[in-house]
């Protein structure tokens, strides 16, 4: 029984990991340019379909190391020139807010079916990172799932680290704060919103990566992903990067065990139901700092 | 070094500056008085290209820079330093600095310009680490102007640099403004009515209702009648 | 910048006013038929998105939520409880505006995206919620969806698929009544009430409106009226099923909106028009059909930022400034 638990608490953990790198990208991109991306979960299939292509269509080598060499620059672009087609242009109206969201759900539309129409609607999988399991104490954890949880953790403090130490990771935080000031001292603001646009590309498109291994990728894959990101956004606090760290790693526990209690099924009510908790007792999530 | 010549400013529907002319030679401080809302900001943030929609010639080092963005004109050399001081309240003085050396031009000098501030800024190389949100309004008033030191700048446009601070701090900024100034640097400076900002304006204008109604340097503006009526209510 | 009493009336009359007399030509094609009442059901539905929307500012991304939810609601009350659909219908649009003010209340305190996050997490929620042991208890018939929903009848009048005209008729009151619904709010003191909230809150709090009390009731009214207009869709068609919940409708009834340009009403009208028209004429694309609805999104919001509306204004503004005595079609600017 308890062993039981603990395989739930792992799987917890390493689904945990993913939503948070991915969860800190949604926030990245609300706080420094408060636009939101409803095409968050096509990006995140894009993601999928980019190491399927490689690896199982073009038959690439080297496995997973140049699947993510190759992804995140791919993503990255795709991503940055995202931002300047069809968010940028609407920057100036006094609507924008509203539009960018329209505009982002009008293009998840149409990638979606993009994948059905390229890919076919059949689901596609990815073989595991890495085979195998380690053992310690009568609990085996598999290494795939161990790969997982490495990679987000690494690619999360990756994230940290540029943005704390680097130029443009100062200059991210700058525009975030203080959008007009950024703009004095000479940062290139637009610059600064395209490239976190592309940065949120790469972890969500990674995300992509490492889950499908285990749940596949399916051209309408990406909603699940786009609503549980933006509950653990809005758990965590739209714009807090530590505490959609938290809530990513409280609610991947939370869906492992729901869905161990009472089936998957459960688990988007179970989101659903703390979504709306959060909102009633503390509108700005566990750190968030704007309502 | 800058030259305006008949400038029109809007924002939105509102004309705010109305066939504005001046200019700043090299090495002075010129000093741009005049009521509040009639459009001394919106010069200068309209010589930063932080004004929408600009009419009109703006010359810098002899080159045509109106409708260049901001950031363009900070690598030029030309820096706007704000009333409200629009720092980075979550980052450390430190940041605060080093985002001041952003652009391309002010990179290569870096390290020259910080030791240069911390020479006139004492208080802020204590401060490093300190959050700039819990700095005081004179400190960061300091901060704000040695921000702008750090991006190399020639030209400085400096906004209202005395607002809400005490009598004694305000000199202590206008003294150090002058030894910039002395330094080197070439400086736009708008004010509203301060008695003391005689002794560091080489030349005065005054601006109102978005236009130049005074030119003339410090002399005469002490002898201008209207100009006594408007500033010092005699 | 939206358009007076006189020439909104005049908008509204002219384009139902053709509607009404469709049927003379095309009323023995079934197909048109059809389409000329998913018209009418949309432009409802559109409307009442404008409204919430454009007009009151507030970003709710329930529509299509709230329209499933009357329609089930009519379906499961004519079905389970035997109500006549007339009252199911009423009924339904009760509960739909019950959800609305649910919906509504966490709503008030959030801002911008929040709330259509919000409104969207319901959208996404209600199709699990409907397929799900809950949902098959309350009668939703769970995946398989509802498929014998009775029809309404009223004077002696069965308003079935088989009576295609009958039904476009019901359809045409039901659009008139919720189109002069909207316009007296547009027009009334609520107007002005949103209109000072959509400027400044400080300001209206200052004017003593109370932002939370209208907006709650706008949550209330809209999805009130698409509910009812869910419920009679249902008895129309029949069946129902998750597959409205899709997020190609959802783009759908994106594109009648901002096609018809939005805060712009009456101009969603012509929206819903145009676009359950051009929709129709996708249908041969089979799979490719979405993704242009998307790509027409993505589009449209770039280059159309106020609609055909905003276009008109502009055309009528360029031939006013060209020196013309312009005939703005009733579009002006006060």
């Amino acid at each position: 029984m308890l062993l039981e638990y603990l395989d739930v608490f792992i799987s917890g953990m390493t689904i945990g990991s993913v939503y948070a790198l991915m969860a800190v990208g949604l926030t990245l991109v609300y706080g420094v340019s408060r636009a939101f991306n409803f095409a968050y979960g096509s990006f995140y299939s894009l993601g999928g379909y980019i190491a399927w292509v490689l690896m199982m269509l073009i038959g690439l080598r080297g496995g997973y190391f140049m699947v993510f060499a190759l992804a995140i620059p791919i993503l990255m672009v795709f991503g940055y020139f995202t931002e300047k087609a069809i968010v940028a242009p609407l920057r100036k109206r006094s609507d924008w807010e509203v539009k960018v969201m329209m505009i982002t759900l009008g293009l998840a539309l149409f990638m979606d079916n993009g994948y059905q129409v390229l890919f076919g609607p059949r689901m596609k999988s990815l073989p595991p990172i890495m085979d195998g399991a380690i053992e310690a104490g009568g609990i085996y954890i598999s290494n795939q799932d161990l790969m997982i949880f490495i990679l987000s953790i690494t690619g999360i403090l990756a994230f940290r680290w540029i943005l704390n130490n680097t130029r443009i990771g100062m200059a991210v935080r700058a525009v975030a704060q203080n959008p007009d000031g950024a703009q004095i001292v000479g940062i290139p603001k637009d610059k600064i919103f395209a490239a976190t646009f592309g940065i949120s590309t790469v972890m969500v498109g990674a995300g992509g990566v490492l889950l499908a291994q285990k749940y596949f990728i399916s051209p309408m894959g990406g909603w699940d992903i786009l609503v549980k990101s933006w509950v653990i956004t809005a758990f965590g606090g739209m714009g807090s990067i530590r505490g959609g760290l938290y809530a990513a790693f409280i609610l991947g526990l939370l869906e492992a065990f729901v869905g161990y209690w009472f089936g998957l099924n459960w688990v988007l009510f179970a989101l659903f139901a703390v979504l709306l908790t959060t909102l009633a007792i503390r509108p700005q999530g566990l750190m968030g700092k704007w309502g | 070094m800058l030259t305006i010549t008949d400038l029109n400013a809007f924002y939105g529907q509102l004309h705010v500056l109305h066939g504005v002319s001046c200019e700043v030679l090299e090495g002075e401080v010129v000093v741009m008085l005049g009521p509040n809302g009639h459009g001394k900001s919106t010069l200068l943030k309209s010589v930063c290209g932080l004004v929408g929609r600009v009419e009109g010639s703006i010359t810098y080092k002899g080159k045509e820079i109106s409708g260049l963005s901001t950031e363009k004109l900070v690598n030029q050399g030309v820096i706007y330093i704000s009333e409200n001081r629009e720092l980075f309240g979550e980052m450390t003085v430190m940041e605060n600095l080093k985002l001041g050396a952003y652009s391309k031009y002010a990179r290569k000098a870096e390290k020259k310009n910080l030791a240069k501030v911390f020479e006139l800024f004492p208080v802020l190389a204590e401060r490093k680490k300190q959050l700039a949100s819990t700095m005081s309004g004179g400190e960061a008033r300091m901060l704000a102007i040695a921000r702008g030191l750090m991006s190399n700048a020639d030209f400085m446009c400096i906004d209202e640099p005395s607002l809400g601070l005490q009598p004694n701090l305000r000199m202590e900024v206008f003294n150090i403004i002058k030894e910039i100034n002395r330094q080197g640097k070439s400086i736009l400076l708008v004010e509203q009515n301060i008695p003391q900002i005689a002794d560091l304006a080489d030349r005065i204008y005054v601006l109102e209702e978005g236009r130049i109604t005074f030119d003339g340097d410090t002399e005469a503006a002490a002898q201008d009648e209207h100009l006594k009526e408007i500033f010092l209510g005699m | 910048m939206s358009m007076n009493w006189k020439s909104m009336s005049a908008f509204i009359a002219v384009i139902y006013g053709i509607m009404a007399i469709m049927p003379l030509f095309v009323g023995d094609v079934d197909h048109l038929m059809h389409i000329l009442i998913m018209c009418l059901i949309w432009a409802v539905v559109a409307s009442c998105w404008d409204l919430i929307m454009g007009f009151a500012g507030i970003f709710s991304f329930g529509q299509v939520a709230f329209f499933v939810i009357g329609a089930y609601a009519s379906a499961i009350f004519s079905i389970d409880f035997g109500i006549n659909p007339f009252f199911a219908m009423l009924l339904a649009g009760t509960v739909a505006g019950g959800f609305g003010v649910l919906v509504g209340l966490p709503c008030l305190r959030l801002k911008g995206a929040y709330v259509a996050l919000v409104t969207f997490a319901v959208h996404m929620i209600l199709e699990p919620f409907l397929k799900s042991g809950m949902g098959r208890a309350i009668g939703t018939g769970g995946s398989m969806g509802i498929l014998t929903i009775p029809p309404l009848e009223l004077f002696g009048i069965s308003f079935t698929a088989d009576n295609k005209i009958a039904v476009f008729y019901a359809a045409l009151v039901l659009a008139v009544v919720c189109s002069v619904i909207i316009m007296l709010v547009i027009r009334s003191f609520w107007g002005t009430a949103f209109l000072a909230l959509k400027d400044s809150e400080d300001f209206a709090a200052s004017l003593g409106v109370s932002g939370l009390r209208y907006k709650l009731a706008v949550f209330a009214l809209t999805s009130f009226l698409t509910g009812l207009v869910g419920g009679f869709y249902g008895h129309y068609v029949g069946m129902l099923s998750t597959r409205m919940l899709g997020i190609d409708l959802f783009v759908t009834l994106m594109i009648m909106l901002v096609l018809g340009g939005i805060g712009q009403y009456p101009g969603v009208i012509l929206g819903a028009i145009m676009t359950v028209g051009i929709n129709e004429n996708l249908s041969a694309l089979g799979s490719y059909r979405p993704m242009i609805l998307g790509a027409m999104v993505v589009v449209l919001v770039l280059l159309l930022p106020d609609g055909i509306i905003g276009l008109l204004r502009r055309f009528a503004f360029w031939k006013t400034s060209a020196g013309e005595k312009a005939v703005t079609g009733g579009v002006d600017n006060n």
